[in-house]
């Protein structure tokens, strides 16, 4: 986490901007402080904020349960709050995550997903009330339906259990539960956030929770929602199970709440306790020991919350429910307020959320996809995203955040080889592609050559016989779909790499190469947008060569001087392209200097990094601005005696008017979604890079 | 010696029968001078080559001659280990060089010595011991003359080189077959880069029609309504409904380029060997160091791209629409206020017209 924990000004301008787009104002003000402030004490906050104490607590409780701020464990001498970065940034991939899981999962699994991060993170018990209500204490249904009712009973629900959670850090809350009237407009908000960022997705309905079907003013959610909805409270248990066994969703657990710092000291006391009983070293030696040892620590902690507990793997036999009680009231009595589980169901009380670890393994494998088909075509394209899914489920995360210090001798690194859950055959491959028409996209020699059931004709390039691909023998199959991997495999991408002949062929998939290739490739494309042809090449060139006086580089380009001088100029301006001057004479003349020039990935792609946030604010000001353009109208269009009757109480002009700020909203948004890509490429998939 | 370097065995001495009739003094001046302007341009001419023609009686009266010859410029003298040798100017120069000035002359002859690899104008000075300004002079005027040329340099690019006009260049000022006087040809550059990359995708890519598998005939409503029903993602093995494999739609008429099936690689010997044998270049070998140059080259520009150490083929672009990538395809990217554009103020996303054209709305007016 502490590399995209580090943050920026603009950083935390966008993050402002999108806690308020989804939780609302009051929510973004206390972030704002953070944000501001750093590192706080809750009196620190209000005195820096201007808010209540129960209006601070309200939204650092929303903040909590949706993993935007860290604090101190709860044994703590003072309790502090700090952001938590990298989750505040993900609130902009919501949409997304709902239709990641779908295209994996199903309806089903996004419905429950995307219930999961509207509501952060959630007792299993609640995530089925909010699904199957209990009619127990009705009467405050009566009125608005079924599922408002639900909404207003959730924040109830969370509310107490989390001000439960506050109340045991601060010790001194009161336990208080917020109000209905504070709880709606955040729960219809939530759902908001949800809604407008399905924009770009399939729209994934919300069954029961959101506010989409509080409109419709349905009893029911889900008789129209036909393979979207879950059907009974085993089926959104056994969805879970499944999500939880590929490590999309996890356990919730206090060390999450630990920010990078804390997590360090903790990690480093139990390495020093483990290691050397308690007493932190001083030699070298045992300096880099104890480094290891808080590495390995950290890795221990964080590799537990992955873990899916017992009693949900073994559905809940009886005769497991003692021993899966006491053993999760170990692992969650850690000051969540759960403890005071009474319902006798030990599954119902874990809480869980979304693992966004999971995610951004999910969305590399979406952009690989996407830059094969750009390069290879659909086919060789699917066939590369059956591969990455096939792994999906063996891959915690894209890259290891806490590594083993390198070794001061990387001779002796014990060679492990290559974990075998991180491969792939050929064959494995080939029984997953009946709906796929692996002929296309391969030179038909190939095909004709495999099936020998036909020719190609010389000049034309058509098959004498044409080859349907449903009727290939499991054999030609395997070695058409063998073609296909060696295109990915030849492509100077290196898409994946050769490892064995088992299984026709065996394939791993080198991702930190790759990675840093894809980071390159969009420095490439940002310079080719701004400058073209040249500004790459020049790139390329500086990339190859390393440092390059003027000399040096016309010979690499094969250009004259005087036709690059520009580009040079433009490139430096932009960050892209580093200089150096070198003396030559003892009097530092310019003239007599030698003038370098030479590119850093690292440095562009950070630079790149930071405008693409800057970018993402003018966005979210954009549609703010638009928003506000058209306000009065949008409040006399959610008029309740407007809503469902738009026709008779809106003039022609306003119905454009509306529609066309749908579409400016939306445009906007997927823009911004489209961005959200380009940042988890430069920032999520692999670690810093050393470059030059 | 550069130009000795090059120099012929002598050629094997011609008896002729008989004694030629006896040609008067000053003619055979011009007779030594026919003699040898018969052979091939450039021939150096030992002594006993010079008296094998049979020209003048002694070898004192040969002597004369050539002193004659080499002061009416037509004959040059130089050695070649050790041993003095001539060399035939055309009449013309030697009339051009006859009206030199004494200091031109100088200039000259040093100029000439260096031969194709040329003279920095600083080395000439100290070699000549001529003052700057009747350096200048002089070479101006030898410039104007068509007698030497000047060149960049490829190595010092600063230095400016001097050599006879009717010489090339040697690669060490000139560069390689891609440069000339100095700079990139870049005109060449493209025509040479054009055929190589065709050549090259003849090599590595081959051209596919849409109708290439036509098992199924492709209804247009067929293939939208099949792929609608295709489901563009991989389910668990179990539950993935097996029907038709989806086809993208196809075109009879587009014809797609992919990579070859088992195709050879060129490599910058091949493709330089096969340029060398089709000539395109006049006059020119292109040498596989030059080559790799200019592939290496090419796959900068992106129209090349390397498969291994040494193999190249054609980069393919399975997909023609151009999108680059969120960020600059949004207003901002390409902004060139980017760096002053603030939360508020006068540039800001409210009042911004890149905005405002890109989403067809106001902005606010400042
Ligand atoms: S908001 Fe407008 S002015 Fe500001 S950076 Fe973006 S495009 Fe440029």
């Amino acid at each position: 986490m502490s590399y995209s924990q580090r943050e920026t000004p603009i950083l935390a301008e966008l993050c402002t901007f999108l806690v308020e787009h989804v939780y609302g104002e009051l929510a973004a003000r206390v972030f704002s402080v953070l944000a501001r402030f750093g590192r706080q004490r809750l009196g620190d906050l209000s005195r820096a904020s201007y808010l209540n104490g129960r209006q601070l607590k309200y939204g650092l409780v929303i903040l909590i349960q949706q993993h935007l701020v860290f604090h101190s464990p709860a044994d703590a001498k003072y309790m502090f709050y700090e952001i938590d970065w990298q989750h505040s940034y993900a609130l902009v991939r919501c949409g997304k995550i709902a239709k990641l899981v779908e295209d994996r999962f199903g309806k089903k699994a996004a419905n429950v997903v995307s219930n999961l991060l509207t509501l952060g993170h959630t007792r299993i018990a609640d995530l089925k009330e909010a699904y199957f209500p209990s009619h127990t204490d009705s009467d405050d249904e009566s009125d608005d339906g079924i599922v408002n009712g639900v909404g207003l009973r959730k924040g109830k629900a969370n509310g107490t259990r989390l001000n439960g959670a506050v109340e045991k850090i601060n010790g001194t809350a009161n336990g208080k539960p917020t109000d209905d009237e504070d709880a709606k407009p955040a729960t219809e908000t939530l759902a908001n956030g949800v809604n407008t960022s399905k924009a770009t997705s399939n729209p994934v309905k919300v069954n029961g929770v959101s506010k989409e079907t509080t409109d419709r003013d349905t009893t029911d959610g889900s008789e129209e929602l036909d393979d979207g909805s879950i059907g009974s409270a085993e089926e959104l248990h056994a969805t879970i199970q499944l999500l939880m066994e590929r490590g999309w969703v996890m356990k919730v657990e206090d060390a999450q709440y630990l920010s990078p710092g804390d997590l360090h000291d903790i990690a480093r006391r139990q390495a020093a306790d483990e290691i050397f009983g308690g007493i932190i070293p001083t030699g070298t030696k045992d300096k880099d020991k104890l480094a290891a040892g808080t590495q390995q620590h950290k890795r221990r902690i964080r590799d537990a919350w992955l873990e899916v507990p017992q009693a949900c793997t073994r559905k809940r036999k009886a005769a497991d429910t003692d021993y899966g009680a006491s053993n999760k009231r170990v692992k969650v009595n850690g000051g969540y307020g759960v403890s005071g589980a009474t319902s006798g169901n030990n599954e119902d009380d874990l809480v869980v959320r979304v693992n966004p670890e999971k995610i951004a393994v999910a969305m590399r494998t979406e952009q690989l996809v996407h830059l094969v088909e750009q390069r290879l075509g659909y086919t060789t394209a699917r066939i590369y995203q059956i591969m990455l899914r096939m792994l999906e489920s063996n891959l915690a995360r894209c890259y290891e955040e806490y590594p083993d210090p390198p070794l001061a001798d990387p001779e002796k690194a014990p060679d492990n080889g290559i974990d075998p859950r991180l491969l792939v055959t050929t064959r494995d491959v080939a029984k997953q592609t009946k709906d796929l028409d692996i002929c296309e996209g391969l030179d038909p020699h190939a095909i004709a050559q495999i099936t020998k059931r036909t020719h190609v004709e010389k000049r034309t390039n058509v098959l004498s016989q044409p080859i349907d691909p449903s009727t290939l023998s499991h054999d030609e199959r395997v070695r058409i779909v063998h073609k296909h991997i060696s295109l990915l495999s030849e492509d100077p991408f290196h898409f994946v790499t050769w490892h064995t002949r088992a299984g026709y062929s065996q394939w791993r998939i080198e991702f930190d190469e790759i990675m840093k290739g894809l980071i390159q490739h969009e420095i490439e494309n940002t310079i080719a947008s701004r400058k073209g042809a040249l500004g790459v090449k020049l790139i390329r060139a500086l990339r190859k060569k390393g440092k390059l006086d003027e000399r040096q580089t016309c010979n690499t380009m094969m250009m004259s001087a005087n036709d690059i001088r520009g580009i040079v100029n433009d490139l430096t301006v932009q960050g892209f392209v580093q200089t150096q001057e070198i003396p030559r004479v003892e009097r530092r003349e310019a003239k007599h200097s030698i003038h370098l020039i030479w590119y850093d990935r690292q440095r562009a792609r950070e630079k790149l990094l930071h405008d693409t946030y800057k970018g993402m604010v003018r966005i979210m000001q954009r549609i703010a601005f638009e928003r506000e353009k058209v306000q009065p109208l949008l409040a006399k269009a959610e008029r309740s005696d407007v809503v469902g009757n738009e026709a008779k109480y809106l003039s022609k002009g306003e119905l454009e008017a509306l529609k066309k700020w749908k579409e400016v909203e939306e445009k906007l948004l997927l823009q911004l979604f489209r961005e959200d890509d380009l940042v988890a490429t430069l920032r999520d998939f692999i670690g810093p890079l050393v470059s030059v | 010696m550069a130009s000795a370097s090059v120099a012929a065995p002598s050629p094997a001495p011609k008896q002729e029968d008989g004694a030629p009739p006896e040609p008067p003094a000053v003619n055979r001046m011009d007779l030594l001078y026919e003699k040898c302007a018969e052979k091939p341009q450039g021939t150096v001419f030992f002594q006993r080559d010079l008296s094998n023609m049979q020209v003048a009686e002694t070898m004192g009266e040969l002597t004369t001659l050539l002193q004659e010859l080499c002061d009416r410029h037509l004959m040059k003298l130089m050695t070649f280990d050790g041993e003095p040798c001539w060399k035939l100017r055309s009449k013309e120069e030697a009339q051009k060089l006859l009206r030199l000035t004494p200091d031109e002359r100088l200039l000259y002859h040093h100029i000439d010595q260096v031969q194709s690899e040329g003279i920095w104008s600083k080395a000439l000075r100290m070699r000549t011991n001529v003052t700057q300004q009747v350096l200048t002079k002089c070479l101006k005027s030898l410039e104007s003359k068509d007698l030497v040329q000047s060149v960049m340099s490829v190595k010092f690019p600063n230095r400016k080189m001097y050599l006879l006009k009717h010489l090339r260049p040697s690669e060490d000022i000139a560069g390689g077959p891609w440069q000339s006087e100095g700079d990139f040809d870049t005109a060449l550059i493209e025509a040479i880069s054009g055929v190589v990359a065709q050549f090259i995708e003849q090599e590595t890519c081959t051209k596919v029609p849409g109708n290439w598998n036509d098992y199924a005939p492709a209804h247009r409503i067929a293939a939208v309504a099949q792929k609608k029903a295709h489901v563009q993602r991989v389910r668990d093995i179990e539950d993935a409904p097996p029907v038709r494999p989806y086809r993208p739609p196809m075109h009879p008429h587009q014809t797609k380029v992919v990579h070859k099936n088992n195709p050879h690689y060129p490599t910058a010997a091949s493709v330089a060997e096969w340029l060398n044998a089709k000539e395109v270049i006049k006059g020119k070998v292109v040498r596989e160091a030059d080559m790799d140059q200019l592939l290496e080259m090419m796959v900068l520009d992106g129209r090349l791209e390397k498969i291994s150490g040494t193999n190249y083929r054609t980069v393919l672009s399975a997909t023609d629409t151009k999108v680059f990538n969120g960020f600059v395809d949004a207003p901002c990217g390409n902004c060139p206020v980017f760096d002053l554009c603030g939360d508020e103020g006068d540039i800001s996303a409210r009042t911004c017209i890149y905005f405002g054209d890109w989403l067809a709305t106001e902005s606010e007016a400042v």
